[in-house]
């Protein structure tokens, strides 16, 4: 059933891809004040504690964090980001297959982190207004026998609803981090965007 | 703190000046990136922003680093978190960062930064004393929390500019402004002024684990995020220099009042 669920989500974000005009990011940022960040991402956090912690089989659970990765996450344009420049000079169809990799690709990585999220336990704290209309809420993130890490959640509106566009775990930007590292594997491919689709797809086939 | 705070790797001191006189001649061997034609604006200016000019002989010493870390570190890093418990690994965390007070004292002094000064002054003092020879961080508790501060901080905080990429063995991945700090770290450390055959292992053996201590850290963070990564390399270049730049932004950023709080008019921040 979640299959189900998880492939209407798919195809509703790309019609919504679809309906922006492909590629076009839309910058009319609704207004969003960092108490509503703040809750967005204080919910957010609770129901991924509640799968992870709760019942259920990992496999289960893997199929819960990939519908919530969705839901709270604006996986296009963390996409779009992380493909850079790149994204102008690739073809609609491109970005379309892009995409739809960088979606399973990013659903693939959280949901493999199952066995770190047990037991973690998180505290929100301020919320501060970043560029281009989003809010970075920093929280203080404690797992078992690990020091208790800063991590920012960067909250952007512009799709409509508050989502996540990045995440700043010790002042280490997770899509800034995954651009350069398309960046280098693109520089050293001859900027082709196939070849970085191929070598996506080799990491959906691989087990983990 | 413990997710990252690894990249500057310690070891012996002479093994380490050998290794840093080979690498600046293999350095002077060694190939440089070739810039791409100026007719493609975006290439440059990526190329530019990448600031890595010499990536064809950092790659090479990635290479090595791995090799090195597959047989010796990873594996030593492994049997350690196997047989250590949890506790006693922090413990043993503990008591080598403050061991490293002395140098991080020196640097918060030099980086013009009193309160962070006071910090680690106080840190040492509590975690020596109630904390048991540094074995427990009682410090964190009482309102003095970690940081770090060493001389490529400093120089940063003096106005120096990183300058290029560098990935050196065993050290790893920095530049030239922070892996020359980190020469001077080492000279800073009273513990390596001291001679005398005990205190020379004794230090011999603190180096060691605190390559393995910090080894055992990354575990969590950098071996997940290289496994993840089409091009591990250039992951491990950007979440250094971002985790770097983080750093220096903190230390920047830290300027409370040195007057305490009952002091009248006392500003804002």
């Amino acid at each position: 059933m979640h299959m189900l669920t998880r492939r209407s989500l798919l195809t509703a974000s790309l019609a919504t891809v679809a309906a922006i005009g492909l590629g076009a990011l839309p910058r009319m940022a609704r207004a969003q004040t960092p108490a509503q960040a703040s809750a967005f991402v204080e919910q957010a956090g609770k129901d991924l504690i509640a799968v992870v912690n709760g019942p259920g089989s990992a496999a289960d659970k893997q199929a819960k964090l990939k519908q919530i990765v969705d839901q709270v996450v604006d996986v296009d344009a963390v996409g779009r980001f992380c493909l850079g420049r790149f994204w102008r000079t690739a073809t609609p169809a491109e970005q379309q297959q892009y995409l739809q990799l960088f979606h399973q690709v990013l659903q693939k990585n959280v949901a493999g982190k199952l066995g770190d999220y047990q037991g973690v336990t998180f505290v929100v704290g301020r919320a501060t207004p970043r560029d281009g209309g989003t809010v970075g809420v920093a929280t203080v993130v404690t797992r078992p026998n690990v020091a208790p890490a800063n991590v920012e959640w960067v909250v952007s509106s512009s799709s409509g609803s508050p989502r996540i566009v990045d995440v700043v775990a010790e002042g280490t930007s997770l899509r800034l981090t995954q651009r350069s590292d398309y960046a280098s594997f693109l520089a050293h491919n001859n900027d082709s965007v196939q070849a970085l689709m191929d070598a996506m797809r080799k990491q959906l086939s691989q087990p983990g | 703190m413990a997710a990252c705070d690894g990249f500057g790797v310690r070891m012996d001191v002479m093994t380490r000046l050998v290794l840093l006189g080979a690498t600046g001649l293999m350095l002077a061997m060694a190939g440089c990136a070739t810039p791409p034609p100026a007719t493609d604006p975006d290439a440059v200016a990526d190329f530019k922003q990448t600031n890595d000019p010499l990536e064809p002989t950092n790659r090479v010493f990635y290479a090595v680093n791995n090799g090195i870390d597959a047989v010796l570190l990873k594996p030593l890093a492994l049997a350690y978190t196997y047989v250590v418990p949890p506790f006693a690994q922090t413990g043993v965390h503990n008591a080598l960062s403050n061991l490293n007070s002395p140098v991080l004292l020196a640097n918060d002094m030099m980086q013009g930064k009193p309160r962070r000064a006071g910090d680690t002054l106080a840190r040492f003092v509590i975690n020596s004393t109630v904390g048991v020879a540094g074995l427990f961080d009682v410090a964190t508790g009482w309102g003095y929390p970690f940081h770090t501060s060493n001389f490529g901080e400093t120089l940063a905080l003096w106005g120096v500019p990183e300058g290029p990429y560098l990935f050196l063995p065993i050290l790893g991945p920095g530049n030239p402004r922070d892996s020359s700090g980190y020469g001077v770290d080492v000279a800073l450390d009273p513990l390596s002024w001291v001679t005398g055959t005990a205190i020379t292992d004794a230090n011999y053996a603190r180096y060691g684990l605190t390559l393995v201590d910090v080894r055992a850290s990354l575990f969590d963070s950098l071996d997940k995020a290289t496994a993840q990564a089409l091009d591990p390399y250039a992951t491990v270049r950007s979440l250094y220099r971002q985790h770097r730049e983080a750093e220096i932004a903190a230390a920047k950023a830290d300027n409370r009042a040195t007057t305490p709080g009952w002091y009248p008019s006392q500003p804002a921040k």
